[in-house]
């Protein structure tokens, strides 16, 4: 059977040259499907079927034991008339802003310091990339010890050195925020960073070399050559960041809880509370559509701007 | 660095004092910036070795002034950690084989073998990329506790982490581009000499792409080292857990009360194998990021 079919591939790799287009044969088919069968199979169950299920659920009233039964638009009034819904959205815009405000600018000038670098340019990206492997439990064990309210925690200590005052920085509604936005840039900036160091590798040392002749100090370079050079992946690792801080979960569970006072209450937060503790599946799902929508939108201007730069 | 484009400062400014002064600043910053970085790393390996009193007192010295080098010893002996990093290590391994299996095999066929519809399974599979799986994180859930059509339930069995693992569009995606960049030449030579899909796949594709493969090895070995929210919600017996996962029950103290510092001494050993594969494998990972960096 292996020779047929080979003498059959042979000669259409050789009528390919005639014809190349909509050729269309049945083993070749079978065999492209086999190949794709896992993955067919496995997104269907654990991605695109639960995607789908998250829409019919959120219309439903849902039990585990597997009766349910549609309830029409009742999950989302209960979701819009709920005060978390404005609460969790707008810590989530909080949690944004303060996450660009604070660490937005990080990788962009890091990597600037970095690419300049005649030495050791793989030492640094390699130490400040280390905190992204760490993983979550033991990034609160430290951070809880280091953010510790009072005069014992390492912070607080470090503060009195130079004459503040102990500050309870996860149990003050008016700090737990940008407490945790700090954990998450040390964590996560070492990435971005790498992505930053890529794009300048395409700057033409020529745009340089020019401005020089032309008696540009280095930070007007860096102002008017390497910022506009960095421009398109800025908008890129500004949407990036924006989206991954919307989906902010496992800081706030694990080490706030959402609170104080609801201060980092996030949208997965609830879907997780709504549904694990709550068994309200069906809230946590209307929950869960609008997440996605709000993804779904930051995702398509993602694409968009991604697109017209190629 | 193997080509290296030069920076804003150019080499004959560097011998100028301005020029030599700004570079110096850099270091200075970026030496600043490495230490702050990497100082949470020193205080959890420093309050592994205090006292749990020690470390509640907390305050400015990170270092004890006697060692307890066997809180790392205790940790071996009273948390079975054997067991936890075996579990940890069976969760990452056969995530990591199934995910491979499944990345390549889809992305092959997509690129050499010209499925119909091919594109539109692309885009189904890019849809994840889209939609996080922290958004639909309740439907898993309720499809893990009872797997449609086969009707049973994965909780507590290693296949209900390996098989939503195995969901990488960005690996497909990467892959697929791999192999599209492969010689045509090479495969029709394959073909004439009657080389099948399977053996064509296995022979020819696979060990060209090892370098790729190696890349996606790394970044997926540490992106499932530290994933916390599936293992949590799918692993509730406590001998089956991942090492972050059983950390994290052990802080809660609803089954078992630790003392703190073996507590701190056991998330360093957690966090040693991922930071020893990240240093040791460094310029593949970097290779990989600078791939794969948009992914975010």
């Amino acid at each position: 059977m292996e020779v047929s079919m080979n003498s059959e591939s042979a000669s259409a790799s050789f009528k390919s040259r005639t014809r190349p287009r909509f050729r269309f044969r049945w083993s070749d088919q079978i065999s492209a499907y086999l190949f794709l069968a896992p993955a067919l199979i496995i997104f269907a169950v654990f991605a695109w079927f639960p995607i789908v299920k998250t829409v019919i659920f959120s219309f439903q009233n849902v039990s585990l034991n597997g009766t349910s039964t549609f309830v029409g638009f009742n999950n989302f009034e209960r979701m819009l008339i709920d005060p978390a819904f404005t609460v969790a959205w707008r810590n989530s815009i909080l949690f944004a802003t303060l996450s660009i405000a604070m660490g937005f600018l990080i990788p962009i000038i890091v990597s600037i310091m970095v690419n300049e670098m005649r030495l050791a340019q793989g030492f640094f990206r390699l130490v400040y990339f280390l905190p992204t492997v760490i993983p979550i439990t033991v990034t609160l064990l430290i951070w809880r010890l280091i953010y510790k309210p009072d005069n014992n925690g390492f912070l607080n200590a470090a503060l009195a050195l130079i004459g503040g005052h102990p500050q309870s920085w996860l149990q003050d509604p008016l700090l737990v925020r940008e407490s945790i936005i700090v954990l998450l840039t040390w964590a996560n900036f070492g990435s971005t960073l790498l992505i930053y160091l890529a794009a300048l590798q395409d700057v033409p040392s020529e745009h340089y070399e020019a401005a020089e002749i032309e008696g540009a100090n280095p930070f007007q370079r860096i102002v008017y050559i390497t910022f506009p050079s960095l421009y398109p992946t800025m908008i890129t690792t500004f949407i990036l960041q924006v989206i991954a801080v919307v989906q902010i979960f496992t800081e706030p569970f694990l080490l706030t809880k959402g609170g104080p006072g609801n201060a980092t209450l996030t949208p997965v937060l609830v879907i997780y509370n709504k549904a694990f503790l709550n068994n309200d599946f069906g809230l946590a799902s209307a929950w869960s559509l609008s997440l996605i929508i709000i993804l779904g939108l930051f995702s398509a201007v993602y694409l968009r701007i991604t697109r017209r730069a190629d | 660095m193997e080509s290296w484009n030069r920076g804003v400062i150019s080499p004959l400014e560097l011998r100028t004092a301005f020029g030599r002064y700004t570079y110096i600043l850099f270091i200075v910053l970026l030496l600043i910036l490495a230490v702050t970085v990497l100082f949470p790393f020193l205080f959890a390996f420093a309050a592994g070795l205090k006292t749990s009193t020690d470390i509640i007192k907390g305050g400015l010295q990170i270092f004890p002034q006697v060692p307890l080098w066997s809180n790392y010893s205790d940790v071996w002996t009273k948390y079975n950690f054997i067991r936890l990093f075996a579990n940890t290590v069976a969760v990452v391994i056969g995530g990591l084989i199934c995910q491979l299996a499944v990345t390549t095999l889809a992305a092959y066929s997509l690129a050499r073998l010209k499925p119909i519809g091919g594109r539109i399974i692309l885009g189904g599979f890019m849809i994840t990329l889209m939609i996080p799986a922290i958004a639909y994180i309740v439907p898993l859930y309720t499809t893990l506790v009872n797997v449609p059509i086969l009707n049973v339930s994965l909780l507590n069995n290693y296949w209900g982490l390996w098989l939503p693992y195995s969901i990488n569009a960005f690996g497909i995606l990467i892959m697929k581009t791999f192999f599209e960049s492969i010689p045509n030449d090479l495969y029709d030579a394959a073909k004439v000499d009657g080389a099948s899909s399977v053996r064509i796949f296995w022979s020819i594709t696979l060990p060209l792409s090892r370098s790729i493969l190696i890349v996606l090895t790394i970044v997926g070995f540490l992106a499932l080292w530290k994933d916390f929210l599936l293992p949590s919600l799918v692993m509730t017996k406590p001998d089956m857990q991942p090492i972050t996962v059983r950390l994290w029950y052990m802080l809660n103290g609803s089954t078992v009360v630790s003392p703190l510092n073996v507590q701190m001494a056991a998330s360093f050993l957690a966090l040693l194998p991922p930071l020893l594969i990240a240093i040791a494998l460094q310029r593949n990972l970097q290779r990989g990021l600078n791939v794969g960096g948009v992914k975010g």
